[in-house]
């Protein structure tokens, strides 16, 4: 197990396909957590990133042959899967989206307990933060809010992330721009800053 | 640089992902004598730091084990089913070659009823008339069983209607014949003129009843005075297929 976390991706992909049980887990056990966290920053709804990871790797196991190198990396193919998912299941059940529901599912969201040496009062603010943050990255409209994700929250290039939303990277870079002006404006009350990119064609991204 | 520029790569520079170092120090620069760039630069900072805070509190987010077990079960089984062809070549080759050779028995077995033992059902017209004559007393064997009386023909022919009407109003019940009665003396089989074709008679079948004495003045045979005015005479009737009767003969 110790090389097999040396290897890429893409290294483990083929050795899964040649049948290694530890190389699916090793891939599994890398990507599972972006995926998940994925799903749930777009749905906040933990069943749903459950269910949505659980069905990424299904379609792995079945058709990993699907996979093309030169279209993108692996965490892009399988993020673009997922994202696939989610907007199937958010599309249908509209009900992942409302705050009231979600704030169960992100009740434990890393706000539960204070980190230690932590006093009370930095603890709470930090809890506020998160609520705030969560709150207003849903309230995103869906192609601000999955750019935002990708790129600020799970810190990916824009070329992995118009790989993941099949559009260009210029694209990416206007709704993030876009989508950070909108949160900007609901976390921190300010001017909502206008864009001074081109304007957003949604039917690009949402295919 | 200006303002213009600075706003298109403003992410970027909170982010850390401007690649050219001299961009990135004169965006900084622009930003040093311009306020409102600088306010800008401020507030993508601020929005910066709370959005890594949220992400670094989701970094333990993951998905449960039951996932990867689950996960795992289904990575077996497909490798199972992907092996499966390679591990029994002999077993499949046997379970696929009884499955032919049991239909292969059902087909042979299926032939030979059709083509042995149908042929033994039909009913040909040979084998009915030789029915009838077996089922015929003995004493009526001598007499061919095509030998219609002449005379009796004729009565037949222009009485056919009084015949009808009387074995429509058969008295007795229908019997079967006996197989054999080696005492009974009979006449030949009288035409009743209602089957025109063999057709009828190869599905002919033969039943005794008991007619009015009377009757075999209708078919001109003569009747003794020992007859009761009320007396039953036994007669075998041939009925055709249709169940009308084309022949009769007077017993005894």
């Amino acid at each position: 197990m110790a090389e097999l976390t040396d290897l890429r991706d893409e290294q483990l992909l083929r050795m899964m396909q040649a049948g290694d049980e530890d190389a699916f887990t090793t891939l599994y056990r890398r990507r599972q957590g972006s995926i998940y966290r994925f799903v749930l920053e777009m749905s906040g709804s933990a069943a749903l990133a459950e269910d949505v990871t659980q069905e990424v790797f299904m379609a792995l196991i079945r058709e990993s042959r699907g996979y093309d190198p030169s279209r993108g990396s692996l965490i892009a193919y399988l993020l673009g899967m997922a994202r696939h998912h989610a907007l199937r299941f958010l599309k249908r059940d509209q009900t992942y989206v409302p705050i009231p529901q979600a704030e169960e599912d992100w009740r434990d969201w890393g706000d539960a307990a204070p980190a230690s040496g932590e006093d009370p009062h930095s603890a709470m603010t930090r809890r506020e933060t998160i609520r705030s943050v969560r709150e207003a990255i849903l309230s995103l409209p869906e192609h601000y809010r999955e750019a935002v994700v990708l790129c600020d929250l799970n810190e990916m290039s824009y070329e992995d992330t118009a790989s993941v939303l099949g559009c260009s990277v210029g694209t990416v870079r206007s709704r993030l721009h876009r989508g950070r002006a909108f949160l900007f404006q609901k976390l921190m009350g300010g001017v909502k800053v206008e864009p001074t990119h081109e304007a957003i064609d949604g039917s690009r991204c949402l295919a | 640089m200006k303002c213009e520029d600075f706003e298109n790569i403003i992410h970027e520079l909170v982010s850390r992902r401007v690649a050219d170092t001299t961009m990135q120090l004169e965006a900084l620069e622009h930003a040093g004598h311009c306020l409102w760039c600088a306010r800008r630069l401020d507030e993508e900072n601020k929005l910066t730091e709370r959005l890594q805070a949220f992400a670094t509190g989701l970094q333990g987010q993951r998905a449960p084990a039951r996932v990867e077990v689950e996960l795992l079960q289904a990575f077996r089984e497909r490798n199972q089913q992907e092996r499966a062809p390679l591990l029994g070549p002999a077993w499949s080759r046997f379970w696929h070659g009884l499955g032919w050779g049991l239909a292969l028995a059902v087909i042979v077995a299926t032939a030979w009823i059709v083509l042995v033992q149908w042929p033994r059902h039909p009913r040909s017209p040979s084998t009915t008339a030789s029915r009838i004559a077996t089922r015929q007393p003995k004493a009526s064997s001598n007499a061919p069983r095509a030998s219609v009386t002449p005379g009796a023909s004729e009565a037949g022919s222009t009485l056919k209607g009084d015949a009808k009407t009387q074995v429509a109003h058969i008295q007795a019940v229908k019997q079967s014949v006996p197989d054999e009665s080696a005492s009974e003396a009979t006449t030949d089989f009288i035409s009743l003129g209602t089957c025109d074709d063999s057709q009828c008679m190869e599905e002919a079948t033969l039943v005794r009843v008991a007619l009015p004495a009377e009757a075999l003045l209708a078919f001109g045979l003569g009747m003794d005075n020992e007859y009761a005015p009320d007396a039953l005479v036994q007669a075998d009737v041939a009925l055709g297929s249709n169940g009308v009767p084309f022949a009769i003969r007077f017993v005894n």
